[in-house]
């Protein structure tokens, strides 16, 4: 996918401002994949993350015209999306990945044992993640899956620079608690 | 052995430490086992984190975006951005600042004369200036009333208030427009300073707690 320069992507928010929804679909089409898989993250479950991607992408079209040029859109469409994700699991709580057959395939080529194994670490993992507080999980999934710095998550969450950090080392502290078996598994894996 | 790092080791693990902290990690960790562990282990979990199966059974994005754009409702009408509200603000400091260097001319140049007046090195062109022969109110009802009784020692006392009463008022007076010029000026600042802090523009709901 064609990654649009800075200024086309200025030029695209400024169009679909005034209401050109084409302008707004290339937008979309640029930070769906981003946008997916921080709600993914959130939420644990496929359906619910579609669902939540595509509220975000509708309160971002519906409050665009108040979005201030120069500053980040991705950040601002994943704090939106933190929120979507939030309100669909609210709004619809269900328990993610029942059984290991709902997980996606991870490598096709691998064997029977070792993509089992995957599925297990896949499901543990996500589990782990929802675990975690909302806002510990947020600011886990903006920097993990996000890619986002502190600076941008501060920003994004509107929380200081030093929660940022505080809820980052409790998330991960937890997670390491959470998930030692696996991560013994994949020491022992790559020894 | 100096005291652990380990609440900087997950800002370091990510890139984020300045220069002076890094330094000061780096070389803790250089001789430090434990807080090498603890980094290893995060550096685990991030590899961990992100080698799980990515969800590849979302929809496409093209169908993604095919939906979202028959699904959009329409925009809620914007206010038209009002370009003249936006000019007349960045007015603002520029007016306080002519306002000020007018008044400090004025007042100079009204100083300077009066005072070449005084002197006499005008003659009498600007005996204009002078339409107010320099004297209060209290001052010449005194003099009226009481003039000729009080002698001259007590004339030349009563004359030493009245130009410290004049002095009084013209300071304050100069004194009066350069404090409301400034309040004007600085509040404008901390208006300016308020305005070009990020807005939050958060259509969601994120709890903070």
């Amino acid at each position: 996918m064609a990654i649009p320069h800075a200024e086309t992507e200025a030029a695209l928010i400024v169009k679909a401002q005034t209401g050109d929804r084409n302008a707004y679909g290339e937008l979309v089409r640029h930070h769906h994949p981003g946008v997916v898989n921080v709600v993914y993250r959130m939420c644990g479950d496929i359906q619910l993350a579609e669902d939540a991607a595509q509220d975000a992408f509708i309160q971002a079209w519906l409050h665009l015209p108040s979005f201030r040029p120069g500053t980040s859109l991705r950040n601002w469409l994943y704090r939106i999306a933190v929120n979507a994700a939030l309100d669909v699991i609210r709004r619809e709580p269900k328990q993610p990945f029942a059984d290991l057959e709902t997980l996606s395939m991870p490598d096709p080529q691998a064997g029977p044992e070792a993509v089992l194994l995957q599925k297990e670490r896949t499901l543990a993992v996500q589990q782990a993640i929802l675990s975690l507080t909302e806002a510990s999980r947020a600011v886990l999934v903006l920097r993990e899956y996000g890619g986002l710095s502190y600076q941008e998550i501060s920003a994004a969450l509107d929380i200081p620079l030093g929660t940022v950090m505080s809820r980052l080392n409790y998330a991960r502290d937890r997670l390491k608690e959470l998930l030692a078996p696996q991560f013994n598994n994949m020491e022992t894996e790559y020894a | 052995m100096p005291k652990h790092v380990t609440e900087w080791l997950g800002a370091y693990h990510d890139g984020e430490l300045n220069s002076a902290r890094l330094r000061q990690v780096e070389g803790h960790l250089a001789e430090c086992a434990e807080c090498q562990a603890e980094l290893e282990g995060m550096q685990g979990l991030s590899a961990l984190l992100r080698e799980t199966a990515p969800a590849d059974e979302f929809l496409p994005t093209e169908r993604f975006v095919a939906n979202l754009t028959l699904n959009l409702p329409r925009q809620p009408e914007q206010p038209q951005p009002r370009k003249m509200l936006e000019i007349g603000w960045w007015l603002i400091p520029f007016s306080v600042l002519g306002m000020w260097i007018f008044l400090q001319i004025t007042f100079s140049l009204s100083s300077l004369a009066l005072a070449a007046s005084d002197t006499g090195l005008l003659g009498n062109n600007l005996s204009w200036l002078q339409g107010n022969p320099l004297q209060t109110g209290w001052f010449v009802t005194i003099m009226n009333l009481f003039g000729s009784q009080i002698g001259f020692t007590g004339q030349s006392i009563l004359s030493f208030l009245n130009d410290s009463d004049l002095f009084i008022q013209n300071l304050t007076g100069q004194f009066f427009w350069q404090a409301l010029l400034a309040v004007s000026y600085l509040g404008w600042l901390a208006s300016w300073w308020l305005r070009r802090r990020p807005p939050s523009q958060n259509p969601g709901n994120f709890s903070q707690s």
